[in-house]
């Protein structure tokens, strides 16, 4: 296999899926009508509802989706072979994937532009919108401890990444000065910034972390307290004057670097160095149903229909443009991926090193390597090349990781703000929120931790795809194809959770029992792993139950048109 | 020193309000200082908003709403219809309304609002001390006469034109702030336009009126504030309280002026005892004004045998209050 | 990567390919601070609102007299305003 190849095998999926499979879904099943009027263009409060032209929203859709869970995903499933990861990345996404992010979207523009909370109360229970803020909680403190997890080895891999990383961010509050307070026009202000940035980043091959911190630079405790510190700065500091702003620099240097690689790729054309397929079960598990969770992002992803879909639906100027823009994005995503398990695929010699570069670095220092040998076919040197994707990877999910905190804090305070008023304040909620994602971080096994991310974001998607379920039933259309794909993911990701789960737990008592192999720290974190994903099982059932009384109960009540089936 | 000097050595003073309780005499007092300053050659403008319309009473002629009105040669007198400018000014909001967004009608919620806060008692009042500042401010007259409405919504205004004030530096402060995003918005966008916010400058404006009006309450140069007062318990226990909040908002007090005191002659005639005995109460009253208030006094008028109104009796008033310097008959 | 895909608009194509591009590089690159502009302004508008019509809830901040000489300027806002205000919130709301 060669990654030109792989490349245009996937062009060729998102061709089939977006204009046989996707367009007969938007006409003949969602019937999205261009004239008909859509929240954006009623409402039109000039903040959220504001009708936006589909180039752009596809823009905004695909960047808001796109994050280091399709990389990091896809190269840790290339562990069972490239093969089964590049057929559940086109599977997944023919399939599931674009279903997912296609129906959210266009279930909140049928719906006045209701979030995934507001449809939930409506279309299953009551209770499924308090049961889905509990887990929404659960699933954020995996989202940012297995990203902390990628952030820190990446760095111990790459300690060149680092300077380049402080210098992409005083880039950033440099670009926040020059458009909040100095109004310079933004082409300037984009040039200077990325060109400082990406100075920064190739300054940074000359000084790596160890000539300042000398042996600290080999820890992973380190790198994780660096993460969490600066996500924590990023969650409470003005939004104005950090987040918002190192989020615009950062775009460009992802940008560039996946472009990059994507040329790159094609220009060089270099062979697979992995095996199409390796061995049924792995270190983390059987295939089935590990592989599933382990590439989320790309196939099929919760996330998307939590933070995206709900937004981009109060823009959508017509429904016509749902297509394009969230399947258009999804249908991106998996070619983000591919990417990455094509950079996986290609980067070492062979099985066995590419193994050790997981165990030194991750799937992010694997990323690394593989991103730049694909931008080295462009001239970049490889040195340059493995700094800039380390900053690109780490970048990429210390992003994700401010935004989840301050999701976090928000939903700690709307789930025991009236109980627990200390907790409204926000730089405890915050805290609490880094702290509990760092004994995540430090004393779980990174690739556990990332399966339970997966899972359950996975989960979510399944909660989302039975929402649009019943939202179908109820308007009386055929929903066969997202009750399947539902029906699936929820089946692999509760095997998956539990199978994780009874590992971890059993692990923490053989070692409680005498075993002795665990420190009392990574006890207590694998015990809190297992005891998640045991409760996000139990609020998944929980809503699967009430969400299938919902189904019945529609089956057998008269038909509603276009109106919400009281819960 | 008496009204006469205090008009003479402060020509500058050109707002002249006659405060105190109801029925003291400050119509009267008001009609016949316009009627003397008229007289002198000034022009003068008479003015109220009392919906009682008094001053079409006392020059017994209807002036309520029709503008400035010539009484006599140099002297004017307009009675504000308040109401009736409420109406018209709820009128030109609809209207606005309609030509900025094209509709036939105003929204129903938008109406019921319009409505709502014109039932409000402070609409009366703002809407008054508008008119006051446009009087003021359009007007050319020399003097300006104002016979202010009972004392506690003057206060009312006045304790609140500084508290409104730092409202108005607030909401502008915010809506410079909110510019500063629609800014960052179009650096984003590239757009090079921004169209003037018209609410800050209407902003700008609401201060600017509500300032003047406070301004011609309480600037030291220009304004007379006199207390109408009558040889009563009551009403001296009652204009003490009032000045002494006045001088808490620095409202310059120019003076007080006694009214309906009745001629100390009559004791030595033979009148009934009722009478007598309602001279000796307000001989008494006279010691503590003059006690209270000593050469802050401007001048004792005394009752008369009728009604003030028509321009003779308030001719005859105006003797009272400004007696000629050398005991000369001005008028 | 899939622009190709989308129906060919029926300008030019040279002229609509390339200002589709800027489009969506202003999509990925810009659209979401402007997002945030707009939020972080709207949520000062509320205060605003609140503040200037408040007389209509019994908070009198600006004589009734002066604060209906704004009316005008907020009529659009004020449906979308009370909308809100109104609208049931939950967190996933904030993550829209």
């Amino acid at each position: 296999m060669n990654a030109a190849i792989a490349l245009i095998l996937g062009l060729i999926v998102v061709f089939i899926g977006y204009r046989f499979y996707a367009r007969y879904i938007d006409r003949s099943v969602m019937r999205a009508q261009a004239d008909k009027m859509t929240p954006a263009r009623m409402y039109m409060d000039g903040v959220d509802f504001v009708p936006t032209g589909r180039n752009v929203l596809f823009g905004y859709q695909f960047k808001s989706i796109a994050g280091a869970a399709p990389v990091i995903g896809a190269i840790m499933a290339a562990q069972w072979g490239w093969l089964p990861a590049m057929l559940w990345l086109f599977a997944g996404v023919l399939f599931i994937g674009w279903v997912h992010d296609y129906t959210s979207a266009m279930i909140s523009v049928r719906s006045e532009g209701l979030t995934f909370g507001g449809l939930s109360y409506r279309l299953i229970s009551p209770r499924a919108r308090g049961i889905l803020l509990s887990f929404i909680y659960f699933y954020l403190l995996l989202v940012v401890s297995a990203f902390g997890a990628v952030v820190a080895k990446a760095v111990v891999s790459t300690g060149e990444a680092v300077v380049g990383l402080v210098v992409l961010t005083l880039a950033g509050v440099l670009a926040g000065q020059m458009i909040y307070r100095w109004k310079r026009d933004i082409v300037l202000t984009s040039a200077v910034t990325v060109v400082i940035a990406v100075g920064g980043v190739v300054a940074g091959n000359f000084l790596p972390a160890s000539t300042f911190l000398g042996a600290f630079a080999g820890k992973i405790w380190v790198w994780a307290a660096f993460a969490f510190l600066f996500s924590y700065l990023g969650a409470t500091l003005p939004i104005w004057q950090f987040a918002q702003p190192v989020n615009y620099v950062s775009f460009y240097i992802i940008f560039l670097g996946l472009i990059g690689g994507m040329v790159g790729a094609f220009v060089g054309h270099p062979k697979f160095t992995l095996p199409a397929f390796t061995q049924p079960v792995i270190a983390i598990g059987p295939i089935w149903p590990m592989l599933f969770v382990t590439l989320a992002c790309g196939a099929i992803s919760g996330w998307h229909s939590l933070v995206s879909s709900s937004g981009t639906a109060r823009q959508l100027e017509r429904e016509t443009d749902a297509r394009p823009v969230a399947a258009g994005s999804m249908f991106a995503e998996m070619m983000l991926g591919l990417l990455a398990l094509v950079a996986a695929s290609v980067a070492f010699a062979g099985l066995p090193q590419f193994g050790a570069a997981m165990q030194a670095g991750g799937a992010g220092g694997v990323f690394a390597s593989g991103l730049s040998k694909l931008l080295g076919y462009l001239g970049l040197p490889a040195r340059v090349g493995a700094t800039f994707a380390a900053v690109l990877i780490i970048i990429l999910a210390i992003t994700v990781m401010q935004l989840v905190l301050r999701f976090m804090r928000l939903a700690t305070a709307e789930l025991v703000g009236e109980r627990m008023p200390a907790m409204r304040n926000v730089q405890l909620a915050t805290l609490v929120a880094c702290l509990l994602g760092m004994v995540l971080t430090l004393s779980g096994w990174w690739q556990y931790l990332w399966v339970l991310f997966g899972g359950a974001n996975q989960l979510m998607a399944s909660l989302a795809l039975l929402v649009v379920s019943i939202w179908l039933v109820s308007q009386r259309r055929k929903a066969t194809f997202t009750f399947i794909p539902m029906l699936f993911m929820f089946v692999t990701t509760i095997g998956a959770l539990c199978y994780t789960s009874y590992n971890l737990l059993s692990k923490v008592s053989m070692s409680v029992a005498g075993g002795g192999e665990l420190t009392v720290g990574a006890a207590i974190g694998n015990a809190l792993m297992g005891v998640i994903a045991i409760f996000l099982v139990i609020a998944a059932l929980f809503l699967a139950y009430d969400g299938s009384r919902a189904l019945i109960r529609l089956r057998t009540s008269p038909p509603t048109e276009e109106a919400s089936a009281p819960a | 020193m008496s009204l006469t000097d205090i008009f003479a050595i402060h020509p500058e003073r050109r707002y002249i309000m006659f405060g105190g309780k109801g029925g003291l005499g400050k119509t009267t007092f008001s009609a016949a200082t316009g009627y003397y300053l008229a007289r002198q050659g000034h022009r003068v403008l008479v003015f109220s908003v009392d919906p009682q319309a008094s001053l079409s009473d006392i020059f017994q002629r209807d002036i309520f709403g029709k503008g400035p009105v010539e009484i006599m040669p140099n002297l004017y007198a307009q009675e504000v219809d308040a109401d009736g400018r409420i109406r018209d000014y709820q009128e030109e909001i609809r209207q606005k309304i309609r030509d900025m967004y094209q509709l036939d009608k105003v929204p129903d919620e938008i109406e019921q609002y319009i409505q709502a806060s014109a039932a409000e008692p402070a609409m009366e009042e703002s809407a008054i001390f508008d008119q006051v500042v446009d009087i003021v401010v359009e007007g050319d007259y020399d003097y300006y006469i104002y016979d202010l409405v009972p004392l506690g919504h003057a206060l009312y205004y006045l304790s609140m034109a500084s508290v409104y004030d730092a409202w108005i530096n607030k909401i502008t402060a915010l809506r410079e702030e909110m510019r500063e995003y629609d800014r960052v918005a179009a650096v984003m966008k590239r757009e090079q336009d921004l169209p003037e916010d018209q609410i800050l400058e209407e902003l700008q404006y609401i201060k600017g009126r509500i300032n003047a009006a406070s301004d011609i309450l309480t600037n030291k140069e220009r304004t007379a504030f006199f207390f109408v007062l009558t040889p009563e318990e009551m009403v001296i226990l009652d204009t003490q309280k009032a000045a002494e909040r006045f001088r808490k908002f620095d409202v310059p007090l120019s003076g007080y002026i006694v009214n309906r005191v009745l001629p100390r002659e009559l004791i030595d005639s033979d009148i009934p005892d009722f009478l007598r005995g309602r001279i000796e109460m307000q001989a008494g009253r006279m010691e503590e004004i003059a006690r209270l208030f000593g050469s802050e006094v401007r001048a004792c008028v005394p009752e008369f045998e009728r009604d003030i109104t028509g321009l003779d009796m308030i001719g005859r008033v105006a003797a009272e209050l400004f007696p000629p310097p050398e005991g000369r008959a001005v008028v | 990567m899939t622009n190709s895909n989308d129906p060919k608009p029926d300008r030019p194509p040279r002229r609509g390919l390339f200002s589709a591009f800027k489009e969506f590089i202003y999509g990925m690159a810009a659209h979401d601070t402007t997002r945030l502009a707009m939020k972080t302004r709207a949520s000062m508008e509320h205060l605003f609102i609140l503040i200037t019509m408040g007389d209509l809830l019994g908070v009198p901040i600006l004589p009734p007299y002066y604060s209906m000489r704004l009316l005008p300027y907020v009529v659009p806002q004020v449906a979308t305003w009370k909308r809100r205000m109104l609208r049931e919130k939950d967190l996933t709301d904030s993550l829209a």
